[in-house]
């Protein structure tokens, strides 16, 4: 009996980028070395231990939405766990036939990219519900670790992660750039609450707060950092932004390339021990989060000498002090919430984000499932910047979208850009007809008098 | 000791060998401590080990029920003839007062078992991810329920048992059975994972 192949597809394949060239080796070479480096022991025992019992499938987004074998985070693992085990197991050496074992060529790589890229947002639902107590996620992000070390990551992921690497953010966005969006913003946030005091302070010295920013706000959303502004300003926080190293995304993660990943999130760290603040408060960001809040520590060996915080828990710590004040009545429409899979299933920010909106509007309603059961948007693992997955990854929100016509909600909250992009485009696709907004945007239209102003 | 208690204990001997061996293999697991912990990674630990078993704990249990009282009958089967099997060597033959209830756990384990093996025959997405080994060792781990059931009823089948048992021993390293040693491994950071960022229990 013959190893069956996982449900994969010619055109899977035919999806897989070409390898960017590594000087002095093959490509396959240099995904050989990390395959036989091998995975830590955490993943490697997830490796070892999936019986493929494809229990799991029903809980991965992107196998419910297109119902092809190939998308069950089983059959995901199964690309891994067939490399591994040729390398890592005498059985796989001895006899690949029996277990499945395969050699890493140029095809098993393309397969690879197009199963751990291309398939799966490492939303991380299998994990969670893993029937043995795997986690199919960290084998399948080693599957694009084996991808990155050949240089065969997406080319829209890895266009961010050398962007980062070269300018400080993934945008390219020029420090004066920064200044000068930052200092409209300022102006327009005084025109439009008529309060001459109110500021966006850049690269303050002895501030206690560093707000980072996804640099798509700076771009595309400035009015999610007038909100943020406005909440600051109505908690009487000292609080500062930054115009060099500010960008909180870290497409290294995405990637798998640790080293990117910790560079990345080293020159952010940084800026804030320069700055010498006592909080880096992460925007709405779900990787951005979980980059900076649980992998850099770990990727830099080293506990930072500041709190790292989402902006969720900080506008729960300013309710709950009673530093701002809400008025739900300023929301009448029904919200719902979706939940980033990096900040809740994985980041563990589950409930302030829920008190700041049952505060903040009349009529908040939750889908179904939520919290850490919640389903991915479709956008995660760096998809929104693979555009030869734009495709699946419309497709596989298509759950994401039936959650949301269920609630019968006008708006939809959420606490991440990435997730933000993925729904906009969803409302576009699947016709929902909701506005999408952060969680800032709709605190700060809720503001009442604050009792430190 | 009979020579097949002998057989079986040599392959008692070589299964802890070469499983210990693969989880040496793998190396020691790096510990998280550096990003501050939000939960209790001691609490999800636990949590892994006992709550999270129930079967409304995870969607892969509550949206599969009849594949999880199969997968719990197997287990509760498979560990009580491993319990059985070590015992054989010092008593080949089960105590009379048992059998009954022995018999009643091997028989439903089998049973669950060749239902799992036919499960995995005939669903298309199951059959895509599997692999001969995954139908082997069915076959192998059926096959020693199957003797263990008539060691309990069938006085002087001891050592067929003890023999089908040293087979499954033997093979117990070479593939997916090498889950019995690393699901523990496993499941305990899977626990440590959502309790040390207060995401379970």
């Amino acid at each position: 009996m013959n190893a069956p192949d996982a449900g994969r597809s010619r055109s899977d394949t035919a999806e897989a980028p070409a390898a960017r060239s590594v000087p002095g080796t093959s490509a396959t070479e240099a995904a050989l070395r990390l395959l036989e480096a091998g995975p830590d022991a955490a993943t490697a025992a997830s490796l070892e231990a999936c019986v493929r019992c494809n229990l799991c499938a029903e809980s991965c987004h992107v196998f419910l939405a297109d119902g092809e074998s190939a998308s069950a985070p089983a059959a995901k693992v199964q690309q891994v766990a067939r490399l591994y085990r040729r390398h890592h197991t005498w059985t796989g050496r001895l006899l690949p036939g029996l277990v499945g074992a395969r050699d890493l060529d140029d095809a098993a790589l393309a397969d690879l990219v197009a199963s751990a890229f291309g398939r799966c947002s490492q939303c991380g639902r299998c994990t969670l519900n893993c029937a043995v107590g795997l986690d199919p996620a960290a084998a399948i992000r080693f599957g694009r670790a084996i991808a990155a070390a050949a240089g065969l990551v997406p080319a829209g992921i890895w266009a961010n992660v050398t962007a980062a690497l070269e300018t400080g953010n993934s945008m390219r966005i020029a420090p004066d750039e920064v200044r000068e969006t930052i200092t409209w913003l300022e102006e327009d946030l005084r025109a439009s609450t008529g309060d001459p005091s109110v500021t966006l302070p850049v690269d303050r010295r002895g501030a206690r707060v560093l707000y980072a920013l996804n640099p798509r706000e700076i771009k595309f959303f400035p009015l999610s950092i007038s909100a943020a502004g406005q909440l600051f300003h109505a908690a009487g926080e000292r609080w500062t932004l930054t115009a060099t190293d500010f960008d909180i995304t870290n497409y290294g993660y995405f990637a798998a390339d640790d080293g990117a990943g910790r560079e990345i999130a080293r020159r952010l760290y940084e800026r804030a021990e320069a700055l010498g603040v006592e909080t880096l408060v992460v925007a709405e960001c779900g990787h951005g989060y979980q980059s900076l809040r649980w992998e850099a520590p770990e990727w830099l060996r080293r506990t930072p000498p500041f709190r790292v915080v989402s902006f969720v828990e900080v506008l729960d710590e300013y309710l709950t002090a009673g530093r701002i004040l809400l008025d739900p009545a300023k929301n009448p429409a029904r919200v719902t919430l979706h939940d980033p899979c990096n900040l809740v299933r994985k980041g563990g920010v589950i409930e302030p984000q829920r008190r700041v909106l049952r505060a903040a509007a009349r009529d908040f309603v939750e889908m179904t499932p939520n919290r850490e059961k919640n389903y991915c948007c479709g956008g995660g693992g760096g998809l929104l910047a693979a555009s030869e997955y734009a495709g699946r990854r419309v497709q596989s929100g298509r759950l994401k979208a039936e959650q949301i016509r269920r609630t019968g909600a006008a708006v939809v909250v959420t606490p991440c850009h990435n997730c933000i992009d993925q729904l906009l485009e969803l409302n576009r696709h699947y016709g929902l007809g909701v506005e999408i907004r952060t969680l800032a945007e709709v605190a700060a239209d809720a503001l009442a008098t604050s009792p430190t102003r | 000791m009979t020579l097949p208690s002998g057989i079986l204990l040599a392959a008692f001997a070589a299964a802890a060998l070469s499983l210990g061996r693969a989880r040496l293999g793998i190396g020691s697991v790096r510990v998280r401590r550096f990003a501050p912990r939000a939960g209790d990674a001691g609490a999800g630990v636990r949590y892994a080990f006992t709550a999270a078993f129930l079967p409304w704990a995870k969607e892969s249990a509550s949206a599969h029920v009849v594949s999880y009282l199969a997968g719990v009958l197997y287990h509760a089967g498979i560990f009580t003839m491993l319990i059985c099997l070590l015992l054989s060597l010092a008593a080949p033959q089960a105590p009379p007062a048992l059998a009954g209830a022995l018999a009643v756990v091997f028989g439903a384990a089998l049973a669950a078992g060749v239902g799992l093996f036919v499960k995995r025959l005939f669903d298309v997405a199951l059959r895509a991810v599997s692999v001969p080994d995954d139908f082997l060792a069915n076959l192998l781990v059926d096959a020693a329920l199957a003797a263990a059931l008539a060691a309990a009823l069938v006085p002087g089948a001891a050592f067929v048992f003890q023999l089908t048992g040293a087979a499954l021993l033997l093979y117990a390293p070479v593939g997916k059975l090498r889950h019995m040693l690393f699901l523990v491994t496993s499941r305990r950071l899977w626990g440590a994972y959502y309790g040390r960022r207060g995401v379970l229990p």
